[in-house]
C-alpha cells in the first residue's frame, strides 16, 4: 500500500465515526425546519425548502416545551446548587477536623455512596418521598437530586479543599476567624474552580434526568423536558417537524454549556464515573 | 493546618446536613429495600405482610425475570464484545493522528452529555419505519422498510446500537487520557528502532492501557445492569417483553402494578447481581494483570 494511503486510513475512519455522531443531530435539526412529516419523507436527507420557524412556536408554546423547559431549569439550577452548599460544608469540615477517625470514617461513608447503583433505590426513595408528603411536587425530585450528587460532590471538593496550602488559614485563626468565617471568606472563594466543575456537571446530571422525573409527577404542568418530549411525542402522534423543534430545545442548553465549559466537563464527568 | 475547625458543635453543624440527607436516601433504602423483598405489600394498604424468601423463589422461577436478565446479559456483552474494542481502536486513533485531535475529542463525548431519554426519541425518529432516517437509507440500497422497534428480531439491538452510540466517546475520552499520559520516549525509543505504528499500538501502548481498559470493563457492566430509561423511551420493554431488562420490570411490577414487595425483590436482586459481577471481573480478571508502571 502507498504510504499516502496508509496515512490517511485513520483520517477516514475517524471522520467516518465523526458523520455517525453528527448526523443524526443535522437530521433533527434540518427536520425541526420542515413543513411536516409528507415534506421530511419525501426529503429526508436535504436541507428544508423553505425554513418553517412555526414549528418552534408551536412546540414551545402548544406543546408546552416552554412550561417543561423552565421546569427542568430551576429544578436542575437549585438541587445543584443547594448540593454545592451541603457538599461544601461537609467537606469543609472532613478536611479540616481534628479527630482524624471520624473524619475518615465518615468520608468512607459517603465514598461508598458512590458504589450503590442508584436506580436499585428507586422504590424506597418513591416510598420516602410519599412519607414526606412532597409526592409530585418539584420537592420530589430536588431533594433527591441533592442526595444523589452528594458523595461525588463531596469527593471532589474534600480533593480540591485538601491541596489548598494551609498558611492563610492559619492567618486567618490568628486574626480571630472563627471555623463559619475561614469557611465562607476563605475556603470557599478559593474553591470556585472545583464548585464550577461540581455544579455544572451536577446540573447537567439533573438536566438530564428521567426516571424520577417520569414516575415521581403526575401533574403534567410539573414535568421536567426529558419527561415532557417523551409525553408529547406519545400524545401528539408523530408530529415529527414539532418533535425535532422539541429536541433541539432539550439539547440546545446542554450544547452552550458544553461548548464553553468542555475541558471541565470531560474533567469532572470522567471523575465521577460513568452518569447514566 | 487542617485543625482550624476544632469545635465539635461546629464541626457536627457542617456535616448533619449532607448527613441526614445521604442517611435518608442510600442506607435507609438498602434497609428498606432488602425488608420489603422478604413481603408482600401493594405499596399502598396497611401492613406489608411478611413472606420470608417466597419473592426469591418466585423471581428465579419467574420467566419474565430471566428474559430481563438475559436482556441486561446482551447490554454486557454488546458493550464488552464490540464496544471495548472500538473504544480502544478509536481512541488509538485519536492519539496518533496529528490535526483535528481536539476536534475528534470533543466531537466524540457531546452525546454522552445529552439526556437519555432525548438520545432515546432522537433514535427513535431515526428508527422510524416509513420515514425515518435508517430505512431512508435502506430504501437507497434497495432493502425493503424494517420495522425497527416493533420487530422483536431487531428491537433489542436497536436499543443496544443506540446505547452505544451515546456512550463509546465518554469512554473514548477515559481511554485517551490515559494514552496521552504514557511518557512519550518509550514509543519514540520503539519507533527509532523501527517498530511500526501497528506493532508500537499492540505491544507497548495496549499493554500499558490495560488497567484503564478494566476499568471500562468495569463500568461497562454497571451500566449495562442500571440500563432502563433508554428501554422505557424506545420500547416501553416491548414488543412482547422482549427488550424488557432488569431495572423496568422491576418498575413495572412495584410502580405499575402495585407489587411493591416483589419489586424490591428485583431490586435486591439487581443489586446483588452487580456486585458479584464485578467481583467475579475484579477476581478473574484485574487481580491476574500485575501493576502497570513506566
Amino acid at each position: 500500500m502507498p504510504k499516502s494511503i496508509k496515512s490517511s486510513i485513520p483520517h477516514v475512519l475517524l471522520m467516518l465515526y465523526l458523520i455517525a455522531i453528527l448526523f443524526p443531530f443535522l437530521f433533527v435539526i434540518f427536520s425541526s425546519f420542515k413543513q411536516d412529516n409528507n415534506e421530511i419523507a419525501l426529503n429526508p436527507f436535504g436541507l428544508p425548502t423553505t425554513w418553517e420557524f412555526n414549528n418552534y412556536v408551536e412546540a414551545w408554546v402548544n406543546a408546552k416545551i416552554g412550561t417543561y423547559f423552565w421546569n427542568s431549569l430551576y429544578i436542575s439550577v437549585l438541587s445543584s446548587a443547594c448540593t454545592i452548599v451541603l457538599g461544601a460544608m461537609f467537606a469543609f469540615a472532613v478536611t479540616r477536623m481534628r479527630h482524624r477517625r471520624w473524619s475518615l470514617f465518615l468520608y468512607s461513608l459517603i465514598l461508598a455512596g458512590m458504589l450503590i447503583p442508584n436506580n436499585a433505590l428507586m422504590l424506597p426513595i418513591y416510598l420516602l418521598v410519599r412519607k414526606m408528603g412532597i409526592l409530585d411536587t418539584h420537592l420530589a425530585l430536588i431533594v433527591p437530586y441533592v442526595a444523589n450528587a452528594i458523595p461525588f460532590t463531596i469527593i471532589i471538593l474534600a480533593a480540591f479543599m485538601r491541596s489548598l496550602p494551609g498558611e492563610i488559614e492559619e492567618a486567618a485563626v490568628m486574626d480571630g476567624l472563627r471555623a463559619p468565617g475561614i469557611f465562607a471568606k476563605i475556603v470557599i472563594p478559593l474553591t470556585v474552580p472545583a464548585i464550577v466543575t461540581v455544579f455544572i456537571v451536577n446540573f447537567l446530571g439533573n438536566w438530564n434526568e428521567f426516571l424520577l422525573a417520569n414516575y415521581f409527577l403526575s401533574t403534567d404542568k410539573l414535568r421536567t423536558l426529558p419527561v415532557g418530549m417523551v409525553q408529547f411525542r406519545d400524545q401528539y402522534q408523530m408530529n415529527y417537524a414539532q418533535m425535532s423543534a422539541g429536541i433541539v430545545y432539550s439539547v440546545v442548553p446542554v450544547l452552550v454549556i458544553y461548548a464553553i465549559l468542555q475541558e471541565k466537563i470531560i474533567e469532572g464527568v470522567t471523575a465521577g464515573g460513568v452518569k447514566g | 493546618m487542617n485543625t482550624s475547625l476544632r469545635s465539635p458543635l461546629i464541626y457536627t453543624l457542617f456535616v448533619m446536613p449532607a448527613l441526614i440527607l445521604f442517611v435518608m436516601f442510600f442506607l435507609y433504602p438498602i434497609g428498606s429495600s432488602l425488608y420489603y423483598s422478604l413481603t408482600s405489600w401493594n405499596g399502598v394498604s396497611a401492613e406489608p405482610r411478611f413472606v420470608g424468601l417466597s419473592n426469591y423463589v418466585k423471581a428465579l422461577t419467574d420467566e419474565r425475570f430471566w428474559i430481563s436478565t438475559r436482556n441486561n446479559g446482551f447490554f454486557i456483552g454488546f458493550s464488552v464484545l464490540i464496544q471495548v474494542p472500538l473504544i480502544v481502536l478509536f481512541s488509538l486513533l485519536i492519539a496518533n493522528v496529528k490535526r483535528l485531535k481536539g476536534l475528534y475529542k470533543t466531537a466524540v463525548f457531546l452525546p454522552s452529555i445529552m439526556s437519555t431519554a432525548v438520545i432515546g426519541i432522537l433514535w427513535g425518529f431515526i428508527y422510524e419505519p416509513n420515514i425515518g432516517l435508517l430505512n431512508k437509507i435502506l430504501h437507497v440500497l434497495g432493502i425493503d422498510p424494517i420495522y425497527w422497534l416493533s420487530d422483536n428480531r431487531f428491537a433489542m439491538l436497536s436499543i443496544l446500537v443506540t446505547n452505544a452510540w451515546q456512550w463509546t466517546g465518554f469512554y473514548i475520552v477515559m481511554v485517551l487520557a490515559a494514552i496521552l499520559a504514557i511518557p512519550r520516549d518509550l514509543d519514540e525509543a520503539a519507533a527509532i528502532d523501527g517498530a511500526t505504528a501497528v506493532q508500537r499500538a499492540m505491544r507497548i501502548t495496549l499493554p500499558l492501557i490495560r488497567p484503564i481498559i478494566s476499568v471500562v470493563i468495569m463500568l461497562s457492566i454497571a451500566g449495562a445492569m442500571k440500563a432502563a430509561d433508554i428501554v422505557i423511551v424506545m420500547t416501553k420493554g416491548g414488543p412482547a417483553g422482549s427488550t424488557e431488562v432488569l431495572a423496568t420490570y422491576m418498575i413495572k411490577y412495584a410502580i405499575t402494578n402495585f407489587k411493591y414487595g416483589y419489586g424490591n425483590t428485583i431490586a435486591v436482586l439487581i443489586f446483588a447481581l452487580t456486585l458479584v459481577l464485578t467481583a467475579v471481573y475484579q477476581l478473574l480478571v484485574v487481580r491476574r494483570s500485575e501493576k502497570v508502571e513506566y
